[in-house]
C-alpha cells in the first residue's frame, strides 16, 4: 500500500493549492495565479506516480475499484485543468478546482474502498473505453467549473456589488467561451468513451445500473450540446445547467460505482 | 555660499492651494518647456534641474547649495517668462533636503494627485526628466533622485490597491463594460440621447478601442453634431430601435419623462439578436431604462447612482491606501538619503536630515 503515500501527499498538495488560491482571489492586491498553477502542477506529479506505481502493481489501468477509479477520475480533473488553464490563460479556475479535487481524494483516503480486485486481461479496448469514459467526466468538470465562475461574476455584475473577487476573475464574455468550448469538449470524450463499450466484444453480464446512469449522463449532455448550438438558452442557464448536471454525476458516481464495482467480470480461478 | 553642499529642493504650485484660473497662467506648453527649464535653471541659480507641468502642478525641481536663493527667484521666473503681473509667491511652496525626497515619491506614487492613486502623472514626471536629462540639465542628484522615485512608484503600485477601481462615471463604465466583454475593440456603441454626461462616457469607452458608435436623438441635428464630433455614425430617431439589434453597450441620457425603453420592448429587441450580454448604461434623470430590465439575462443594468457610488466606494478604498503607501516609500526615501549623505563629505548627512 506504498503507493497511497504518493495520494496522499498529492492531496495535501491541492489542499495548500485551494487555500492559497482562494486567499488570492480576495487579496486586495493583485497577487497573480501563477502560484497555484504551479501548486497543483506539482502536486499533479504526484497524483501521476501513484496512478503510475498502481497501474504497475496490479497490471491493469488502475480503476479496478472505486478507490482507484476515484483517483483516476480526480486526476483527469486536474489535467484538465492544466491544459484549459494554460491554453485559455485561466489558471485562476485552479482556485475552485484544488477543493474538489482536494475533497474526491480525501473521501477516496478515507473510506474503505481499497479493495484490490483481481480482474483478468481486459484488453486495450475496455481499457481505452473506461479511461475515455474517466477523463470526459473530468473535462466536463472543468466546464462546470467555468461555469460557476461564470455564475458567481455575472452575479457580481448583476447585483453591482464588485468585491475583490470582481477584480480577481477574468470577464463574463471570457468564462462564456471557455465553459462552452470545454463542454463540447467533455461530451465528444465521454461519448467516444461510452460508444466504445457498445462495441467492444466481452463477456460479461450487462451491467444495466452503470448503462442506464450513463446514458442518463450522456443525454443531459447531449441535450445542452444542442441547445447551445441552436442558442436557445442563455448564457447564465447554460452556466446553471452545466454546473447543476455535474453536481447530479458527483452526487451519483459513488454509489453507481460501488452498486456496480467497475462492472461485474467473471473472476478468474 | 558655494562653501555650503548641495542638496536637492523642490517647490512651485499645485491645486491645492492655486485655482485653476491662475494654474493655466503658468502652464508650460510641451513646445515652451525645453527653452523655459534653461531660463528657470540659469535664473534660480540651479546645478541640475527638472520643471514638471501638468494641468494640476507646476513644480522644480534642482540641487542647489543655496536654496533660498531658488525660492525667491521662482515668482520672478514665473511672471518674466509668462509676462504676467502676478506674484506667486504667496501661493508656492518650497521644499529642501528628505521633505523633497518624501514629496518627489508621494508625487510619483500619485498620494498627490487629486484623483488619488492616478497613474497619468508617473507617466508626466517621466517626460519630464527625459526632457531635462537629454538636454543635459540633469546631474547625480537628480538622475538618483527620479529614478529611485519611478522605482517607489512601481512599488506602491504593484504592492497596494491604490491604483485599482475607477474613481469617476466613465472610467467605472469602462471598467464594467471591460468584465463583462473582456476585449472591447470587437464592440458596438449606441449612444442615445446626445447630453454632454453620455458624451463623455462615450468618449471613455472610444479612448478603449471601441471601432464605432452609434447616436441617436430626437433631433437629428444634435445627433448628427455629436456623431461627427465623435467620429459616429447618427442615427433618426425612428429608427433606433431597428439599429440597436446590433448593439452590445447601450448609453442613454434622454430628458424623456418615460422610459424609453420598457422591459417588453427590450425581450422583444433580444428575440432578434445574436446570443452576446448587452451593457445598458442609463445616466439619466428620470430614467431611461425601466429597472426590471435588470432580471433580464445576458443584460446588464446600470443608472448613474450605480456608477456613482461605485467611483465613491473606489475613491474610499483608495484612500485607505494612502497609510500603506506611505509606509511602503519609507524604505526609499531612507536610501536615496542614505546614498546621498555617503556622496562627498561624509558631514552632508546632518544637513540633509535638518532641513
Amino acid at each position: 500500500m506504498n503507493d497511497r503515500l504518493w495520494l496522499e501527499l498529492a492531496t495535501l498538495g491541492y489542499l495548500a493549492s485551494a487555500f492559497w488560491g482562494i486567499y488570492a482571489l480576495g487579496a486586495r492586491r493583485p497577487l497573480g495565479d501563477r502560484a497555484t498553477f504551479i501548486l497543483i502542477g506539482t502536486a499533479f506529479v504526484f497524483h501521476t506516480i501513484f496512478l503510475h506505481q498502481r497501474g504497475e502493481r496490479i497490471g491493469h489501468c488502475p480503476i479496478t475499484n472505486l478507490f482507484e477509479t476515484l483517483a483516476f477520475f480526480s486526476w483527469s480533473l486536474v489535467l484538465t485543468y492544466l491544459v484549459v488553464g494554460q491554453a485559455y490563460r485561466m489558471s485562476i479556475l485552479g482556485a475552485f478546482t484544488a477543493p474538489v479535487v482536494f475533497l474526491i481524494n480525501f473521501f477516496a483516503l478515507l473510506a474503505p474502498i481499497d479493495v484490490p480486485n483481481a480482474l483478468p486481461h481486459l484488453g486495450w479496448q475496455l481499457e481505452l473505453h473506461a479511461t475515455l469514459a474517466l477523463l470526459g467526466l473530468g473535462v466536463l468538470g472543468i466546464a462546470a467549473l467555468a461555469g460557476l465562475t461564470y455564475l458567481i461574476q455575472e452575479r457580481q455584475l448583476k447585483r453591482r456589488s464588485l468585491t475583490a473577487w470582481f477584480y480577481s476573475l477574468p470577464n463574463v464574455g471570457r468564462l462564456e467561451v471557455v465553459q462552452q468550448q470545454v463542454l463540447v469538449w467533455g461530451f465528444a470524450i465521454f461519448s467516444a468513451g461510452a460508444i466504445l463499450g457498445f462495441f467492444i466484444p466481452h463477456q460479461r453480464t450487462d451491467d444495466w445500473v452503470k448503462i442506464a446512469w450513463s446514458a442518463a449522463v450522456w443525454m443531459l449532455y447531449a441535450a445542452l450540446v444542442l441547445v447551445l448550438a441552436l442558442g436557445r438558452l442563455s448564457h447564465k442557464k447554460t452556466a446553471l445547467l452545466s454546473v447543476a448536471g455535474y453536481v447530479f454525476i458527483l452526487l451519483t458516481f459513488w454509489g453507481i460505482n460501488s452498486l456496480s464495482e467497475a462492472h461485474v467480470f467473471p473472476h478468474v480461478g | 555660499m558655494n562653501s555650503s553642499p548641495d542638496q536637492v529642493i523642490c517647490g512651485g504650485l499645485t491645486f491645492e492651494k492655486t485655482a485653476v484660473e491662475l494654474r493655466e497662467k503658468i502652464a508650460f506648453r510641451d513646445s515652451q518647456l525645453p527653452a523655459a527649464l534653461a531660463e528657470m535653471k540659469q535664473q534660480l541659480g540651479l546645478r541640475e534641474a527638472v520643471l514638471v507641468s501638468t494641468c494640476n502642478r507646476v513644480e522644480y525641481f534642482g540641487a542647489t547649495s543655496a536654496p533660498e536663493h531658488a525660492a525667491a527667484a521662482w515668482p520672478a521666473f514665473l511672471r518674466r517668462f509668462h509676462d504676467i503681473p502676478e506674484d506667486f509667491a504667496p501661493l508656492s511652496f518650497q521644499l529642501s533636503g528628505a521633505p523633497c525626497v518624501e514629496h518627489l515619491f508621494s508625487v510619483a506614487s500619485g498620494l498627490k494627485s487629486m484623483v488619488v492613486g492616478e497613474t497619468e502623472i508617473l507617466g508626466q514626471l517621466k517626460d519630464a526628466y527625459d526632457i531635462a536629462r537629454t538636454q543635459g540639465q540633469t546631474g547625480k542628484w537628480l538622475n538618483r533622485l527620479f529614478q529611485s522615485s519611478f522605482a517607489a512608484a512601481k512599488s506602491v503600485r504593484s504592492r497596494t490597491a491604490i491604483t485599482r477601481g475607477s474613481v469617476s462615471v466613465g472610467s467605472v463604465a469602462v471598467e464594467l463594460a471591460e468584465k463583462i466583454f473582456g476585449d472591447l475593440r470587437g464592440c458596438r456603441v449606441m449612444v442615445i440621447g446626445a447630453g454632454e454626461t453620455s458624451e463623455r462616457t462615450a468618449r471613455s469607452l472610444l479612448s478603449h478601442g471601441l471601432p464605432s458608435l452609434l447616436v441617436a436623438n430626437r433631433t437629428y441635428e444634435r445627433a448628427a453634431a455629436l456623431a461627427a464630433e465623435l467620429g459616429g455614425e447618427a442615427v433618426r430617431w425612428e429608427e433606433w430601435e431597428a439599429r440597436a439589434v446590433d448593439v452590445d453597450i447601450m448609453i442613454s441620457s434622454t430628458s424623456a419623462p418615460h422610459y424609453v425603453l420598457t422591459t417588453e420592448k427590450l425581450e422583444a429587441l433580444l428575440r432578434h439578436r445574436a446570443r452576446r450580454p448587452l451593457f445598458l448604461i442609463d445616466l439619466a434623470v428620470p430614467r431611461d431604462f425601466e429597472p426590471s430590465i435588470n432580471l433580464l439575462d445576458d443584460v446588464y443594468l446600470y443608472d448613474i447612482d450605480d456608477l456613482q457610488s461605485i467611483a465613491q466606494s473606489h475613491m474610499r478604498e483608495r484612500q485607505t491606501e494612502v497609510v500603506r503607501s506611505v509606509e511602503i516609500l519609507k524604505p526609499h526615501v531612507e536610501r536615496y538619503l542614505d546614498w546621498a549623505s555617503r556622496q562627498g563629505d561624509p558631514g552632508a548627512r546632518p544637513n540633509w536630515m535638518a532641513t
